[in-house]
């Protein structure tokens, strides 16, 4: 185990009998200080993955370290917050009294309850039942349950599920500022937009398998620019022969150029200086949904 | 480990169904053994009227405490664990500091601690019942000893102890409460009371009702000062024996929560929590 990975897991592996394969074979791994968006499709196993490394579920085989320490062992739970898919809360305690069973099991004091209230903005609905939250105030108060022990990884499975555009901003800011104090954030959602902006790094699950795993800028691959001219096909001759240009592929009618986007006044230049009508030039990158959606696309997943 | 149980402490009390349960445990327990049968005709007791005067406070309330106390506490014990299944709330403490086990070991030591409640509950009510009555009677009120009642209220939460152990088993293997309870109380009618009612003519069947909840309660309520005849007409909890002695019948019970808390530890410890 290097001591800058927060999770390395090998060969990670969880089959319920002999059809359903949940996570095969997976190899991940999460770096300190980091916010790392596990993306997947539903069914992907995300959830199963995350249960595994908190030690819900055992693995069939293939190891798992968190923290340096096995999933589920007091000495790991210690310093990890999770939130693993709806929040669960005893529906007749109020949000604080939730709180402070859960920090009576964490052996953290009692005033970090009023600490986390606070930070996720309930205190003012603390003293009411937790079955009359809303969706998004039980997200919060799950979110505050997972800061509860100030944990140096937080494990957040689907936390904007539920919420509208509104609170799904504000939860994706939180997240943000959650990762910007030092602290690793483990980020699973099925939500191209979501991953794109708070995550340093992404994973990408399909069939229980990490298909894919980068950087954002990464995982979207070279940039490149789009051409619509005429005549087309005398304007992909021009461009292939330009230096610095990769490759020229014809889509719909409009000529997509891997080149530096920087190139685009040089190229503009050269196609009108043929006499090649240029109607619209833009750099162009594949947008992580493109990309999402291309890894994920033969996946038939029953997880 | 302190804070553990004072967690769960606070999830028991302030459950609703721990005071639901209580307040009709504790009616029921003083209809059936006082006011009902002294309203009726309290010179059918066993021994006359005198057996609802304080002196028989002891032997007159422990019979209830093996079937239909054991009743009440099976659902308690079930509610304990059962419903964290449903309201996945165990899976928020499993990701807590203390392993598995801390958790159940917490659950079950505030469980403990909530049956003291419902021994207490009876038998306060229970002397309130047997001094009026006395009053109405115009006779003395002789209060059993100190050293009677600290063993009736002890064997009291000993049999309760062991229907709520069971009650934690059975939420667990169910992973809910509807089930568990729907079992229970199957096993402590059917199991226990038809095995238990013709085990006097299979004798074959008298070591597997030996080791049975209803036999052991019953022949330490017996050893406490209850008498047969209450024990034998005791409605769907009625008991014929045989008895055991009340060490074998103390041991068997210990050794029952015993395998109960062992045998729900495997489970909780073994088990994914999907």
């Amino acid at each position: 185990m290097t001591s800058n990975l927060v999770i390395e897991t090998r060969g990670l592996t969880k089959r319920y009998g002999d059809a359903i394969v949940a996570v095969d074979d997976l190899e991940l791994r999460v770096r300190r200080g980091e916010v790392y968006g596990f993306l997947g499709p539903n069914g992907a196993g995300k959830t199963t993955t995350l249960r595994m490394l908190l030690g819900l579920v055992r693995p069939t085989s293939g190891t798992a370290a968190v923290l340096g320490a096995p999933p589920g062992s007091p000495e790991g739970l210690a310093r990890i917050g999770a939130l693993v898919e709806a929040p669960a809360f005893y529906p007749y305690l109020s949000g604080r009294d939730n709180l402070r069973v859960l920090a009576g099991y964490a052996g953290v004091p009692d005033g970090r309850v009023e600490a986390v209230l606070d930070e996720v903005r309930l205190s003012d609905r603390a003293a009411d039942r937790s079955s009359t939250y809303s969706l998004g105030m039980k997200q919060r108060l799950g979110v505050a349950a997972a800061l509860l022990k100030d944990p140096e990884l937080l494990i957040l499975d689907e936390p904007t599920n539920g919420l509208d555009p509104g609170g799904m901003a504000e939860m994706r800011a939180f997240i943000r500022s959650l990762g910007e104090g030092g602290r690793t954030v483990v980020l699973s959602s099925h939500l191209m937009g979501e991953i794109e902006q708070v995550s340093d790094r992404v994973g990408v699950i399909r069939a229980g398998s990490l298909v894919a795993e980068g950087t954002v800028e990464e995982l979207r691959g070279q940039a490149g620019l789009r051409v619509r001219a005429e005549p087309q096909a005398e304007a992909a001759r021009l461009l292939v022969a330009l230096p610095d240009v990769a490759a020229v592929t014809s889509v719909d009618g409009v000529l997509d150029v891997t080149v530096d986007t920087a190139r685009a006044p040089a190229i503009n230049r050269a196609l009108v200086q043929a006499g090649i009508a240029v109607s619209e030039l833009y750099a162009q990158k594949a947008s992580l949904e493109d990309v999402f959606l291309e890894l994920t696309a033969s996946g038939d997943d029953h997880r | 480990m302190t804070r553990n149980v004072t967690a769960e402490l606070l999830v028991l009390r302030k459950r609703a169904a721990t005071w639901i349960l209580l307040g009709i445990w504790t009616l029921l327990g003083i209809f059936f053994s006082y006011i009902i049968p002294y309203a009726l005709d309290p010179e059918d007791a066993t021994g006359g009227v005198e057996d609802f005067f304080p002196e028989s406070l002891a032997g007159n309330l422990i019979v209830g405490f093996p079937f239909f106390g054991g009743v009440f506490a099976l659902m308690l014990g079930v509610f304990a664990l059962g419903s964290e299944f449903g309201w996945g709330t165990l899976k928020t403490l499993f990701t807590q500091r203390p392993g598995r086990l801390r958790v159940l070991a917490a659950k079950l030591i505030a469980l403990g601690i909530v049956l003291v409640p419902f021994v207490l509950s009876l038998f306060a009510a229970g002397a309130v019942a047997s001094f009026v009555i006395a009053q109405i009677e115009d006779a003395p009120a002789n209060w059993p000893s100190a050293w009677l009642l600290v063993r009736a209220l002890g064997a009291g939460w000993l049999i309760l102890a062991a229907w709520a152990t069971l009650g934690v088993l059975l939420g667990v293997v169910s992973r809910g409460t509807s089930l568990a309870i729907g079992v229970g109380i199957l096993y402590a009618l059917v199991i226990e009371g038809l095995l238990g009612a013709i085990t006097d003519s299979v004798s074959v069947l008298e070591p597997i009702t030996n080791v049975f909840l209803r036999a052991n309660g019953y022949s330490i309520a017996a050893a406490l000062g209850a008498s047969f005849d209450s024990i034998e007409s005791n409605g769907p909890g009625s008991y014929n024996g045989p008895f055991v002695g009340s060490v074998q019948a103390l041991a068997v019970l210990v050794a029952l929560i015993g395998a109960f808390v062992a045998l729900t530890g495997f489970l909780l410890r073994r088990r994914d929590l999907a």
